[in-house]
């Protein structure tokens, strides 16, 4: 009934480089277009006065900071998926001593 | 990937000792197999009554609350259009989201302190996946019967016997999901007028929504992906290994005592009463993993889930010699723990991700025990150090850690609920013009006065301006205004002041409560013609 799927294959761990990379890249071109199409809709200016109006915020911080919020959100979510795809192997070992 | 690696040919012994994989794509070109059902078998104890009594008082909480009644009005309402958050006596604002983040935080550090003094209780106990669940295992055994009878009704073919039962299953699924889902609706919507909605049919578009999109999450999550979420979807599994450690509780077997395994004549005593006795630890662990990587023909049937690898890639496992009876520990192979474990992995193994602490193993060995006439405990709760024989500490650094900064955010969090004040005040400035000028050699700013009374009573409250530059005054006195409870007022506020007073003055605003005298001030500040 279910088809979900468990890999037989144990791989072994990936570079640190392309565990890094799959992790940040893709959230980052996620974040980018997000932050797009947020602001292609939203005024950071008009966003501040609704939220913060005494912070002294102007577009270019709001821009910035919108997309910096979104990357930590996507790449966040990037990471769970890579822990979650993880071999059992990775977990599945001895307590470590005392 | 024109030209697909072909896959790699079985060693011998693994073509042996495993039962046929149900390979997706049968051409051979896919290394996955379909996900194979698992069919808990049933199983009666002490720990199975525990958790069905969890079950009940979860649940229990979840389908009632709604409609308990606190003051005239539901005692547990997250009324999201009026932005108001009732539960019981108390009622939390959009200000009070501190308090929402802290008690999150306070239920991470519990689940932290927790786990590693008695391991996953969340995960067989509480966890809303585990507790629906089990209510819809309770459904399938109602219509399906137990174990072997599902087993044989999935491999036969369709009969109207079969589709009564399935059906039957599916409709008392189906009507319990949708009763969840009104449940869920019901407390972000009172629950009373949602359901006098419901014929003649009145519900609003996202409410209807919700309701089925919560029953199909149920019917989807407890009726099929099951044992799945655990073991696929869960962070909480994958990091339980940074909160174990030796002393924690866990589930575990003890092969010192259960190794070698294997069936026997009646008659046989326990180890424990035996001149053989515990085997040493190197020997037991040798005997599990070599049992594990050549199971029994019934272990082999059952083809548990587990995904341990105790030997790096190549190792080879020897299998194992025949033992005579008297060198047999008191493992019977007869796994049951294995059929009755919801997510279908062998507890003898040894801790692993996959297990979610639910002891349905431990009543289901107990029982076996009793029968052997062996004593209970062969898979118990236990340390790791109490099974390898050494002494467990339960007050250890860790402990105290997580239970210290626990405390201190239960506490925090306790008498901030409490303490919390009960009139918000916020000025802001007009945003049109800095100033007005008007006739009498006069200058005027506008302000919109922000008060809140989060009370349950109404209060009145006196507004007054002061500043430490003389003149700025409130352009018509001092304001008086009465809040009723939970009222949100949105006052314009005039300061005025001579046009020969330049430049920008800080201002206060005093809000008073006329009754116990306790009161807010706001800064802000006033802004004369600039040059």
């Amino acid at each position: 009934m279910t088809d979900f799927t468990e890999p037989r294959l144990d791989h072994p761990p990936r570079p640190l480089a392309q565990r890094i990379g799959a992790v940040l890249w893709p959230s980052f071109f996620a974040a980018g277009v997000a932050t797009m199409v947020f602001f292609a809709f939203v005024d950071p200016l008009t966003l501040r006065d609704m939220t913060f109006p005494d912070l002294a915020i102007s577009r270019e911080l709001g821009y910035t900071l919108g997309f910096f919020m979104f990357w930590l959100a996507t790449s966040a979510s990037s990471l769970f998926t890579w822990i979650l795809l993880r071999p059992a192997s990775r977990f599945n070992r001895a307590l470590p001593p005392d | 990937m024109s030209t697909p690696a072909p896959p790699p040919s079985p060693a011998p012994d693994t073509a042996k000792r495993r039962i046929p994989l149900d390979v997706v794509d049968a051409q051979g070109n896919s290394f996955y197999v379909s996900e194979r059902k698992v069919y808990p078998r049933d199983v009666a104890g002490t720990l199975n009554r525990l958790r069905v009594a969890a079950v009940w008082w979860l649940l229990g909480m979840y389908y009632v609350f709604p409609w308990l009644k606190w003051d005239d009005r539901q005692a547990v309402l997250f009324d999201l259009p009026a932005r108001k958050f009732y539960v019981f006596g108390l009622v939390f604002w959009p200000q009070d989201f501190l308090l929402l983040a802290v008690l999150l935080i306070i239920a991470a550090m519990a689940l932290f302190f927790f786990t590693a003094l008695a391991g996953r209780l969340w995960c067989g106990y509480a966890c809303p996946q585990t507790v629906w669940t089990e209510v819809f295992l309770w459904m399938e055994r109602w219509t399906e019967g137990d174990r072997s009878a599902r087993i044989k009704l999935d491999a036969a073919p369709w009969s109207a016997n079969k589709v009564m039962r399935k059906g039957g299953k599916h409709v008392l699924w189906a009507l319990f999901a949708l009763w969840t889902g009104f449940t869920f609706v019901g407390f972000f919507t009172p629950i009373l007028d949602l359901g006098a909605r419901l014929w003649p049919f009145a519900w609003g578009g996202w409410e209807t929504f919700w309701v089925f999109f919560y029953a199909l999450a149920t019917w989807g999550f407890a009726g099929f992906l099951r044992e799945q979420v655990c073991k696929y979807m869960c962070p909480y599994a994958r990091f339980q290994s940074a909160m174990f450690d030796r002393n924690t509780l866990i589930i575990a077997y003890d092969p010192m005592r259960g190794e070698p395994r294997g069936p026997r004549k009646r008659g046989l005593g326990s180890v424990l009463e035996r001149a053989r006795g515990l085997l040493d630890q190197v020997t037991a662990y040798d005997y599990v993993v070599r049992a594990n990587a050549h199971p029994s023909a019934a272990d082999q049937r059952l083809g548990a889930h587990g995904t341990i690898t105790f030997a790096g890639a190549g190792a080879v496992i020897e299998p194992l010699p025949k033992f005579v009876p008297d060198q047999l520990g008191d493992c019977i192979d007869c796994t049951i723990c294995v059929q009755v474990c919801p997510t279908g992995i062998d507890i003898r193994n040894g801790l692993q991700y996959e297990c979610i602490a639910c002891g349905a193993c431990i009543d289901a060995c107990d029982d076996v025990m009793d029968k052997m006439g062996y004593p209970k405990g062969l898979i118990r709760y236990t340390t790791q150090n109490a099974i390898d024989g050494k002494p467990s500490k339960v007050l250890r650094p860790r402990i105290f850690v997580y239970g210290t900064i626990l405390l201190a955010l239960v506490a925090a969090w306790g008498w901030g609920v409490f303490n919390r004040d009960v009139l918000i005040a916020e000025v802001l400035r007009d945003r049109n013009a800095l100033y007005r000028e008007v006739a009498g050699d006069q200058v005027e700013n506008s302000y919109t006065l922000k008060l809140v009374n989060k009370d349950q009573q109404s209060h009145r409250y006196r507004v007054t301006l002061a500043s430490g530059q003389p003149g700025i005054r409130l352009r018509d006195g001092e304001l008086t205004v009465q809040a009723a409870p939970e009222e949100v007022l949105s006052l314009p506020v005039t300061a005025t002041a001579p046009a020969t007073l330049r430049g920008r003055h800080a201002v206060t605003f005093t809000v008073r409560d006329v009754d116990t005298g306790t009161g807010k001030t706001v800064e802000s500040s006033y802004f004369g013609p600039m040059q």
